[in-house]
């Protein structure tokens, strides 16, 4: 069976090109528009990899990063953060969350900013999932 | 009533990033969200004769807004805010009102209408439809009078002109929540000349000390909750004199309740809230009635 993979962006072409990506190396898409809604896939059906945008409606990714980060259960779910908001920035605003009393979260071990090239993005997703 | 998140509707041009940083101010009292949302009007990519819709221009719109709010989003991300984005192409009112139930938003920031007068008349501003239609307080955003730049914090020094409605009696309640931002409150209520007329010295005198009396009392809670406050009563026509109050106690908001008035009767008999926040060189929040 096919490896699930989530991407959670509320950009349809970004969307739509990241599930093409996915579907060419054989991997099952799955789709979500804002935090809130891929917190609910999440929990709902498993993936085995979260390709997360930063800056979304209703639940930004740096809140579900660090909810994830955070969740015993799901810690240790790979994740990609693909976002056209600088990485520096990202990692300020997770140091500042922490300041602010959260607990202190790991840095994303996969950071790439938009736009990315289809065969970056597959070499990417293929060294996490194998 | 507290402020946890705000949406920041702009076009770019009437609202930037200066009136964004004025505002962060609010962090103090209670706000954590920064929503932006920019709308594409549908005129500016629907059906030109020979080319339809015209997609190449909303992607050339979508991404300079995207470009801004992805710079803008960086500064406040990196303070620990929590950010979202609404690019959308359609109607103002209509998607700054679905955005704002979606969000569960508390606030609506939103520049000056800069639609020409004639086409306001005819359609009504989007300003002023979104201030009817809002069930949270709207804030009109407007530069310092006369330099153009934003203020430091409109919430410092706000204003309230009660005309002892619902909605500005609800304002009290959105005021108290910013003892931490707001350094003193000024309360105004106008007496309208013609209630004044053919009466009395003495009469006249009885309704400035009930009027004041009144306001004493709204003082008086504002002092409860920590926030010095300070009452006036002025005599006139009441868009003029709340402009006038707003100058004399050096006001950086002017906050009212919106008018309960149908909209038909606003456009024809006129409303002193939609005037101020058309008409009034001084940033203004509305404050709408409760809605059940």
């Amino acid at each position: 069976m096919s490896k699930k993979v989530l991407v959670v962006d509320d950009d349809p072409d970004v969307r739509l090109f990241t599930v093409t990506v996915l579907e060419e190396h054989g991997y099952t898409p799955l789709e979500a528009t804002n935090g809130e809604e891929g917190k609910k896939k999440i929990k709902e059906e498993s993936p085995d990899l979260v390709i997360l945008d930063v800056l979304m409606p209703r639940e930004s990714g740096v809140r579900l990063y660090r909810e994830l980060k955070t969740d015993a259960k799901l810690s240790k779910l790979p994740l990609i953060i693909l976002s056209g908001i600088a990485k520096k920035s990202f990692l300020r605003s997770q140091k500042a969350l922490t300041e602010f009393g959260g607990d202190p979260v790991p840095e994303p071990e996969y950071y790439m900013e938009k736009p990315v090239e289809a065969e970056e993005l597959a070499a990417t997703i293929e060294k996490i999932l194998g | 009533m507290d402020i946890q998140k705000l949406l920041f509707v702009t076009k770019f041009e009437e609202l930037g990033f200066d009136a964004l940083q004025s505002l962060l101010t609010l962090r103090s009292a209670s706000l954590q969200h920064v929503v932006f949302v920019n709308v594409i009007e549908r005129s500016r990519v629907a059906m030109r004769r020979g080319a339809g819709y015209i997609k190449s221009e909303e992607v050339r719109l979508r991404e300079r807004a995207n470009i801004r709010f992805i710079d803008w989003a960086e500064h406040l991300f990196e303070q620990g805010m929590e950010v979202g984005v609404y690019i959308v192409v359609g109607s103002l009112v209509s998607q700054v009102i679905e955005a704002t139930k979606k969000e569960n938003a508390d606030l609506i920031v939103i520049g000056k209408s800069e639609k020409p007068m004639l086409e306001q008349f005819y359609s009504g501003p989007d300003v002023t439809e979104i201030i009817r239609r809002a069930a949270v307080p709207v804030l009109v955003y407007k530069p310092v009078p006369e330099s153009n730049l934003a203020l430091e914090s409109p919430f410092q020094r706000p204003m309230l002109a009660t005309d002892w409605s619902a909605g500005s009696l609800r304002s009290v309640g959105y005021i108290k929540q910013l003892k931490d931002v707001v350094s003193e409150v000024n309360v105004i209520s106008v007496v309208e000349e013609k209630t004044l007329r053919g009466d009395s010295a003495m009469r006249i005198q009885k309704f400035r000390k009930e009027a004041r009396q009144k306001l004493e009392s709204l003082c008086e809670e504002f002092e409860a909750a920590g926030i010095q406050a300070r009452a006036h009563v002025y005599v006139g026509d009441p868009y003029e004199e709340i402009e006038r109050a707003a100058r004399e106690c050096q006001a950086t908001l002017i906050v009212a309740g919106s008018s309960a008035k149908p909209a038909w009767a606003e456009r024809w008999i006129g409303s002193v809230p939609l005037a101020i926040a058309e008409k009034s060189a001084y940033p203004t929040m509305l404050v709408p009635p409760e809605k059940s």
